[in-house]
Parts: structure tokens; sequence; C-alpha cells
């Protein structure tokens, strides 16, 4: 037999938190609602009704806290909970179009919340809960370690036993040791400590080759020291690792001791080819016009990571890996029609590619940090011709020009060491919105190509002296909140601070650039030096300044909005479009703007306690 | 006030000569007053689908109804019935209301759904959208299969929509007063299925908004039909 009211059903039924109720639970839903209808203008909630859970079926209504301002709007699909979850009710909400809401008994919604686990777990879950389940659930399809086995822990994929020997060994005795374990790589091990590795290639090139004797002792060929990863690390970390290094074994390394060996081969083999051919095939190029198409195969390597169910920050972890080789190969063919540098130097960038947070769509923010050596009427021509000549590379590769001229091509971002001192100096004496925009952007700043101890000292005091000024923590402060999320959506419209109906969603400005922005201030209060948003929030977690749960909630919704910009952007390279960051509320499910909303949420709490802590006005 | 007066009085005249049953058992229950606030009475939105327009001649196919309590309509009460006929529906017929042979041979037997509804009405005003339709199909069931005729309350969604435009000086443009296009009229969804519940959700859902709509708010003597 047909639903009774099956047209009810149809309406509720994609609707989150409704949409997770198993389907007998919602056939019987209807039979519980009762409807109202409210003329424009009225009070919401209706002053003769007994609390219940409101879904707006058609019409719209406006919530506005105590004090006037616009809290949030809710049209068709939209449901309000708060009278049945202990709301404070100092909320004014009116109706603004004439409206037909369907009410649930707030009896009957505690009733399905016991009888109904996940539909439970909407309301129960905090914040963070709630937005790391959106990411693994079915949202960005399937489970991330489920879809990519790079994202598994490395230590999954090391053999069953490592194989180790000790330093006292011949080199005859650890070949018949490869041999019998049928290994091509063997690690030396002294008590704990890791002493090298020696693998098919050496005993080829170090002894046979080199006529070296197989009696002499194994320390005379193994390469050492050693690089090395946790076991715990994602296994794309080690593969990008070896890339980086150009090795092709990678011992796993604990504060317990030696736990094991990885070879690329090992992790090659699962998946994840695409991004270390592809910074091989960077390395090699031999101009600029090579580096260009090479790069040209970026937005395919993002699509395939994404596919794959790669994490937005394991996507730019792999992008900005490509960009720094790029960046790197454009300097080395720079050098070689240049010359030698005249004077040691750091490439350093900044912005995305700063805090490995790329995608293609990134703009270009790189400066050069010259030794005190540097005289401009010397030396300044190479540079320049340096700099114009790599950031000119960058763009025809896709990584555009930076428009706030951010780059080394910039006399004012091309200077030697102690000017950069003078001018994180100034940015933190100084009390006008661009110091703030600036210490902001330089905060970020990584080498990577050159010498890094002409940026080290540099960043090192910046950060000590960061933590001494409330001040400048202020303005950094209102400099953070200078984009704030939306507070929800309206319709297919986003809604705006101060009720602007906007229909697109730029989810950087709006969303992952706060939480960055938060992140830095955070971690400039505590004195910590990292530069990554995940990683900064990681080291504040629970400090004087940032709750764990503060933490967490953020960094949730960092991971949440950078999936769902990975999505987006997928989406526009399989139609054969740019990539950008806009993304139109249209073309979200009402659970991912639920899940997007609660971000939004997330976000403005986290301003605001920002906010208060600094005493920092926020304009409305 | 006449209206009711003289419903009343029909009522106690058929009361006073029926035989035990559910049409004495509805025939009972006094009319809600007449001095009662519209929004404080019980109401009952009823829509028929029938085989034509005709009591004497045509024949009910389905029952949809819901009670709405003053200014609020209880789900919970939604029925849907569909009749099961003697004789085969026509073509016609079926296309309208999309309702197949089968699915009348599944129903229920049309005294049983009026005993249903009679229950459920008891104590309420009616709603319909051009409610002659419904009063007499009602009544000639009651006559055919209860043994006499039924006297019920009933305020009409399209009635109330034409003195509302005389109130305005106004004429009523080609179609304006269909249900759906009331419906547009203050902002209620568009209900794309077409069965007799929906219709009286639809009919319930308008009767709602000309409540809200109207001022000073009216008494029921006002309204009925």
């Amino acid at each position: 037999m047909s639903v009774e009211l099956a047209e009810i059903r149809d309406f509720v039924a994609p609707l989150p938190p409704f949409s997770l109720l198993d389907a007998a639970t919602l056939d019987a839903l209807p039979k519980q609602l009762a409807v109202r209808y409210l003329r424009r203008g009225s009070d919401f909630p209706p002053a003769d009704e007994a609390p219940a859970l409101y879904l707006v079926r058609k019409g719209a209504i406006e919530r506005r806290d105590a004090h006037g301002s616009l809290v949030d709007m809710l049209a068709e699909g939209d449901v309000f909970a708060a009278p049945c979850l202990g709301g404070d009710g100092s909320d004014r909400c009116t109706a603004v179009e004439d409206t037909l809401v369907y009410l649930l008994p707030c009896p009957a919604l505690q009733a399905l919340r016991r009888a109904q686990p996940a539909f439970d777990a909407h309301f129960a879950q905090s914040t963070a809960e709630r937005l790391r389940h959106a990411r693994r659930g079915t949202a960005f399809g399937a489970d991330e370690t489920a879809a990519d086995p790079l994202a598994q822990p490395v230590g999954a994929f090391a053999a069953r036993t490592p194989v180790a020997a000790p330093p006292t060994l011949s080199i005859r005795e650890a070949a018949q040791r490869m041999s019998e374990a049928r290994v091509s790589a063997l690690m030396i091990v002294d008590g704990e400590r890791l002493a090298g590795i020696v693998t098919d290639r050496d005993l080829r090139r170090r002894c046979l080759a080199a006529g070296l004797s197989p009696e002499a002792p194994v320390t005379a060929i193994m390469s050492a020291p050693v690089a090395s990863i946790g076991p715990e690390s994602p296994a794309f970390e080690a593969l990008l690792a070896m890339t980086r290094l150009g090795i092709h074994h990678l011992p796993l390394v604990d504060a317990g001791g030696v736990r094991g060996l990885v070879s690329s081969t090992d992790l090659l083999r699962r998946q994840g080819t695409a991004t270390v051919h592809l910074a091989r095939r960077v390395r090699r190029c031999a101009s600029p016009a090579a580096l260009t198409a090479a790069a040209g195969e970026l937005p395919e390597l993002q699509l395939r990571l994404a596919a794959a169910g790669a994490g937005a920050a394991q996507v730019g972890q792999a992008l900005t890996a490509i960009y720094d080789a790029v960046s790197c190969r454009l300097i080395e063919l720079a050098e070689g029609e240049l010359g030698p540098p005249p004077v040691p130097y750091a490439w350093a960038a900044c912005g995305s590619q700063g805090r490995h947070e790329q995608t293609v769509h990134s703009d270009q923010d790189n400066a050069l940090v010259v030794h005190d050596d540097y005289r401009p009427e010397a030396h300044g021509a190479w540079f320049a011709a340096l700099a114009q000549r790599v950031n000119d590379g960058l763009d025809a590769c896709g990584v555009r020009y930076c428009p706030g001229r951010v780059m080394a091509s910039n006399a004012e971002w091309r200077q030697p060491q102690r000017a950069w001192c003078d001018y994180f100096a100034a940015w933190i004496g100084q009390a006008d919105q661009r110091a703030a925009m600036l210490a902001a952007n330089f905060l970020d700043l990584r080498v990577i190509r050159g010498d890094p101890a002409l940026l080290a000292p540099v960043h090192a005091t910046v950060v000590r002296e960061c933590a001494q000024h409330e001040l400048f923590l202020a303005r950094m402060t209102a400099n953070a909140l200078a984009n704030r999320p939306p507070l929800g959506f309206f319709r297919n419209f986003l809604l705006e601070h101060g009720g602007a109906h906007v229909d697109a969603f730029d989810i950087k400005r709006g969303g992952l650039l706060p939480i960055s922005d938060l992140a830095r201030v955070h971690a400039l209060a505590a004195g910590r030096a990292e530069i990554g948003t995940l990683a900064r929030l990681h080291a504040v977690a629970g400090g004087p300044t940032l709750s764990a749960e503060g933490a967490q909630e953020l960094a949730e919704a960092f991971e949440f909005l950078g999936g769902l910009r990975l999505r987006h952007q997928s989406a526009q390279l399989r139609r054969g479009e740019t990539p950008d960051n806009l993304i139109a509320p249209a073309a979200l499910s009402a659970l991912e703007r639920a899940e997007l909303k609660a971000a939004f949420a997330a976000i403005g709490r986290q301003q605001a306690v920002l906010a208060q802590r600094y005493a920092v006005g926020r304009e409305v | 006030m006449i209206r009711h007066l003289a419903g009343e009085l029909r009522r106690r005249w058929l009361l006073a000569r029926a035989p035990a049953g559910p049409r004495r058992d509805f025939l009972a229950v006094p009319w809600p007053r007449s001095g009662l606030p519209c929004a404080a009475a019980g109401y009952l939105a009823l829509d028929l689908e029938t085989t034509g327009g005709d009591p004497a001649r045509h024949e009910i196919v389905s029952l949809g109804w819901v009670c709405v309590d003053g200014p609020r309509i209880d789900l919970g009460s939604a029925r849907h019935r569909i009749v099961c006929l003697a004789g085969a529906i026509s073509a016609e017929s079926a296309t309208v209301h999309a309702i197949t042979d089968d699915e009348a041979a599944a129903g229920v037997p049309l005294e049983e759904a009026l005993r249903e509804l009679l229950a459920a009405l008891a104590g309420r005003v009616l709603i319909a959208h051009y409610a002659r339709t419904e009063l007499g199909f009602v009544d000639a069931a009651c006559r055919r299969l209860l043994g006499g005729g039924i006297a019920i309350p009933a305020v009409d969604t399209l009635d109330l929509a034409l003195r509302r435009l005389a109130r305005l000086r106004q004429t009523a443009a080609p179609g304006s007063l269909r249900l759906g296009a009331l419906r547009r009229h203050y902002n209620l969804p568009r209900y794309p299925a077409h069965n007799a519940l929906s219709d009286a959700l639809a009919a319930a859902e308008l009767f709602l908004a000309q409540l809200a709509d109207a001022s000073p708010p009216p008494r029921l003597a006002d309204w009925l039909a």
C-alpha cells in the first residue's frame, strides 16, 4: 500500500537530520507533524504552540539576536530545532514572507532520537565530530584510507621483520645476509641506533666496480647518515620524502628504535605513482617551456589524487611538493644562464605554498632573502634577473602572478637579511593595517631553495618578539577577523552578515583563509614556529589561548572546507573549466549545506573568542 | 447566523427521526456555537473524488480528509479511503483520479468509509473547496446507505475567496478562484499529486491562510456556508 501523505514524506526525506532516519520511520513521520500558516510579519514560533521542532515548507523566517543583528534566515527545507534543544529563546524570529511550517512536537522528537542513533548523533555530536563524520562519510565518497592505501601509516607497508645487521659485518657477510633474506637493502644498526644503509647498488658501485675487498667492513660502503621517517606517518609522505631526496629506501624509526624499511617500489606498487613521476619529470626539464608542459599535468594529478580519496591536506602536500620542484628547477635553469650567484641567498615561498596548502588555483607568493654582503650596485642586476625569470616561469606554469605583487621580482621583497629584520621590526612596532597584513603574509615564509640559515634567525627572532607584543597580536587579530564566514544559506544564496544575499561563496576567503589567519595568531601568541595551518592548530591546542575543543573544531572545519574545495575543483576540471574557489550553493546537497553551516558557525565562534581576548571590535 | 440556526433546526429534526446507528450518533452532537471565534473551532477538511458531478447519478471513488484545530492542521488525523465500486471505473475517471480498477477492488465499502468519516466529523465544521459537491455526495450516500439525510456545518474556501473579492470590490479573473491559483496567492506550495487526501490538505492549508488573512477575527456564524 502506498504511503499516505507521500508528498510530505518526499519533501522531508532528503532534509538533514530526517535523511538519517530509516525508511519505515520516515514513512511514519508525516503523521506526527502538524501544519501552521504564518502571515508575513507574524512572530515565530507562534506563541500558542508548545515547544516543537519547526521545518519550513514554504516562505521565509528571519532570526535576529537581542541586539537586532541578523543571525540567520530560514527558508524552504530549513529546520529550526532550538525550542527542543534548550535554546535560550533570546532570538527574535519573524516570518518575512507568508510561511507554511511543519511542526514536530518536542516529545516526538525525543522519541525519534531514542529510537534512531544516527538521527540522535546529529543533535548530540560536537561540530568537530560532525564535520569529521561528514568528511569520512558519504559527502566525499569512500573512507579515505580504504580509497587510498597511501593514506595509511607507512608502517603498514614495511616488510615483516626489519632486515638489519651490525656494523661489524664484512661486505661479503652483508651480501650473504641480503641474498638469504631476498632483500635489496640492508640496514646497519648499532645497538638501537641506525648507523647506515647498504643497497644492491652500493655493492656494485662502491665494492665491485671500485675493486674493494669483500672482506672490508660493510661500513666502508654504506650510506650514512640516513634519512628516516616515523612508522605512523602517512605512506604518502614517505614517498614524497624519497622523491625529494632521490632515494629508493627509507628506514622507519621512532623513539623506540628501528622499526622497518620501505622501498619506493613497495609503495608505488600500491598507488600514487603519478606524484613521484611528475616530480622526477620536473627535475629533468631542460627549459622553462618544458616545465610549463610538465606543470600542465598538475590539474590531472589533483584530479587523480582527489578521486583516489586523498584528503585536502595530502593533496596540498603533493601539489606543493611539485610546485616546489618547479620553483627549484626554474631557479637552477636561471642560474645556469646567469652564472653562479654573487652572494648566497635563499628563495622563499609564503602564502599557501609556504603553508604546504597549494591547489591548482593558487597564486604565487615569494621573496628573496640575500646575504648581508649584498651590494645593490654590484649584485642587484643578477638577483633582479633571477627573480624575473622565476616569477615569469611560475606564471607560465599556471601559478599566476600575485595581484598584491608579493613576489621576488618586486624590489621591496628582494632584500638582504638585515633589511628583512628591519621590515619585521617595523611591522611589529607599527599600528596600521597594512603592516599587520604584510606581517601575516611573511610569517608564512619557507625556504625552498638556497641557504635556510639566511631566514631561520629572522624567523626565530620574529616569533620570539611577537609573543611579547600584545598590541601587535591585537592588530594581527583584527587582520584575522577581516574575512568573516557567511551566516548560512537562504534558498540558493549565501546569507552574509547584514543580510546581503550572494549567489556564490569564495570558500577560500570566507572559510579557509579565516582559519589559517586564526591559527597564525594563536601560534604567534604561543611563540610557536610551525607554518602549516593544521600544524599550528595542533601545536597550540589546549594552550592558554585556544581550547583543545576549539582547535579540533577549527582543524576539522579546515579539512572539511578543503575537501569541499577539492571536490568543487575536480568537478570543474572534469567539465574542462578553469578551477576556482567559488562555490554555488545550488550545487550543494542539503546535507552539505548543513555541514558547511556548522563549519561557518565554528569559525564565527573562534573569531569571537579571539576578538574578545584582544578586545578587538568587529564590524557588522 | 441564519444559516447556523437553520442548520441546527434541521439537525434536531433529523435526530428526532433517526434510528440508532452511526447517522444518529453523528446528529446527536451539536454544531459548534455560532459565536465561537473561527480560530477556536474544530474542522475537518474533506475532498471527494467522484465519477461525475451529480450526486444522484454518480459515485464516490475515494475520500480524503484531515482535521484542523483552529489555526493548526493535525496530520495524524489524515485519512485516505478508496472505495470498492460495484461497476468498473470509466477510463476517463481513472485518468483524472489515477485510481485503477485493481486499486478500487482493494478498497473499502462506501458504508464503512462513511461511518469512519462521520465519526471524525462529529462536532466539527467541514472545510471544502466548493463545499456543495462534498455536502451533496455525503448527504446522498447517507440517504442510500444509512437511512436518511444529514446536516453538516461547512465553510467553503471558494465562497470565502468570493466574499474577499466582493469586499475589495474586485471581480474574479478567469481561473483565479481555482484551488491552485488561490494557494499561489497565499504563497502556499504547489502539490503535484492529485488525490483526495492531497486536495483535502490543500483546502485545509488554504483555509489556514484565509483565517490568518481575515481582519477582524471572524466568528463561525460569519463564515458558515
